[in-house]
């Protein structure tokens, strides 16, 4: 008795193994395609992430070294009249470079993505893109902005905006997606009034409509924006 | 029956050998399930971001990469220099920052190599040469002019009743954009915004050509904050 229970068992194992090995031969097959593209998807996927990283460590220490640099210069500028007056003079211009943190009263503007809908100018219109984002920022510049932060990233008389499919990318930086703050500091009545203003951002209004697209904003006493932690770096520039 | 008996036992053996045969099948039923829906989060997480994206975005970053490297690699030196040095160094690291930074803030007149591009058309406004500027920016940009006006972020690009306005000043077409940066990246960005252009029913004319100096003579006066302070 105890014979024919173990011979059973054994082939109840057997035929649940060979019918394991068909299936997971089965569905192999069937996902050979797919489970390819997503080895090549997932190896693109495994680069970006490694150059992020890279990216946030170059980050960090071109923020540590600029503070190191600060100190230094801090230190020189007190054994001369001429050096302070020098660096006084650097870091009013640092200042409007964004290169330094700076804080006052503000806005703070939410874009966030919509939903799919009836589209006529493209699959992604519901989706908030770089060119939101530049017209929000110039917006805020035209309305007494004196400095201005993408999640938490300083623009700069120099700043760029590309991206795709609903990423935002803001010079050195890594991608942003929705949703996206933007943080102004300057004449707070000027930027809140131009927001209320129904007839500026006309794009980003009329996908408010169709897509749900959200544009919100808060004014406040207070916002502070961060320094700015990339490269400044004009290679091709000289003075005359 | 006693519990010791055989048949006790017996059962009690075959109650485990079931028991542990269920177990297994749970156990692989439970990796199989962890490894498909692995595959079906990867898939999910890709969509909406093809190939060709990520291609793109990973060149961004590459570059971006290296443009960080070489600005550690400029601090490290500053810093350097300062360890090193007296007042002297300091002084002498302190001018050559006020000078690139008036250069970056668009306060002092520079030259170099670069594009110049000229667009005549009726009917642009002024999304479409904030769009025109941020390209050349996004193209390896250093420094930008529009009909002698000089351009950096903060300058109003806007639109009045006859036309854009640069700085409250209307920028009549045609357009000169004056471009200094790294001259081969800046003539690939302008020759397709060239071919883009020209596609436009509004534009009569869009070209460009590589300089190997161009001299940008207008400036921006630096305007002091009023609701900012420094922490």
């Amino acid at each position: 008795m105890s014979r024919e229970r173990s011979a059973s068992l054994a082939l109840v194992a057997v035929v649940a193994l060979a019918t394991g090995f068909v299936l997971a031969g089965q569905v192999k097959t069937q996902l050979l395609t797919p489970s390819n593209q997503v080895a090549r998807y997932s190896a693109l996927i495994r680069s970006v992430q490694e150059l992020e990283s890279t990216n946030a460590g170059s980050r960090r220490h071109i923020a540590d070294l600029r503070s190191q640099i600060d100190a230094l210069e801090s230190e020189a500028a007190q054994r001369s009249a001429a050096t302070q007056a020098l660096r006084n003079n650097v870091a009013d211009l640092r200042a409007h470079a964004g290169l330094t943190a700076m804080r006052g009263p503000g806005v703070q503007v939410r874009l966030a993505n919509g939903v799919p809908g009836p589209d006529t100018g493209g699959q992604t219109r519901y989706l908030v893109d770089f060119q939101d984002v530049q017209d929000v920022v110039n917006l805020l510049y035209a309305q007494g902005a004196e400095g201005v932060a993408v999640n938490g990233r300083r623009i700069t008389p120099l700043t760029a905006y590309s991206g795709s499919s609903g990423q935002v990318v803001i010079d050195q930086g890594t991608p942003f997606s929705s949703p996206i703050t933007i943080a102004a500091v300057g004449d707070r009545n000027r930027m809140e009034t131009a927001l209320n203003d129904p007839s500026v951002l006309p794009d980003v209004r009329a996908r408010e409509v169709l897509f749900q697209l959200r544009l919100t904003f808060t004014g406040s006493p207070d916002v502070a924006l961060p320094a700015y932690d990339s490269s400044l770096q004009i290679p091709h520039v000289s003075a005359t | 029956m006693r519990p010791d008996s055989p048949t006790a036992r017996r059962r009690r053996g075959t109650r485990l050998r079931g028991l542990s045969v269920w177990l297994i099948a749970l156990l692989v039923a439970l990796v199989a399930t962890v490894q498909i829906r692995s595959q079906a989060e990867v898939e999910r997480s890709l969509v909406g971001i093809d190939s060709t994206s990520l291609a793109f975005l990973i060149d961004d970053l590459h570059r971006a990469n290296d443009a960080l490297d070489a600005e550690s690699s400029d601090l490290t030196r500053r810093r350097d220099t300062l360890e090193s040095g007296g007042a002297g160094a300091a002084d002498q690291v302190l001018a050559d920052e006020a000078g690139r930074l008036r250069a970056v803030e668009g306060l002092v007149p520079v030259h170099g190599p670069g594009i110049v591009m000229v667009i005549d058309a009726n009917g642009l406004n002024a999304l479409d040469l904030q769009d025109a500027l941020n390209n050349l920016w996004a193209g390896g940009g250093e420094a930008i002019d529009v009909n002698n006006r000089r351009i950096v972020t903060g300058v109003s690009v806007g639109q009045m009743s006859n036309g854009v306005s640069v700085d409250g000043v209307l920028v009549v077409p045609p357009w000169t954009i004056t471009v200094i940066g790294d001259a081969n990246r800046l003539g690939l960005v302008a020759d397709l915004m060239s071919k883009q252009l020209r596609a436009d029913r509004r534009v009569r004319q869009a070209s460009y050509r590589v300089e190997a100096d161009v001299v940008i003579r207008s400036v921006v006066s630096q305007k002091p904050f009023v609701y900012a302070v420094g922490f």
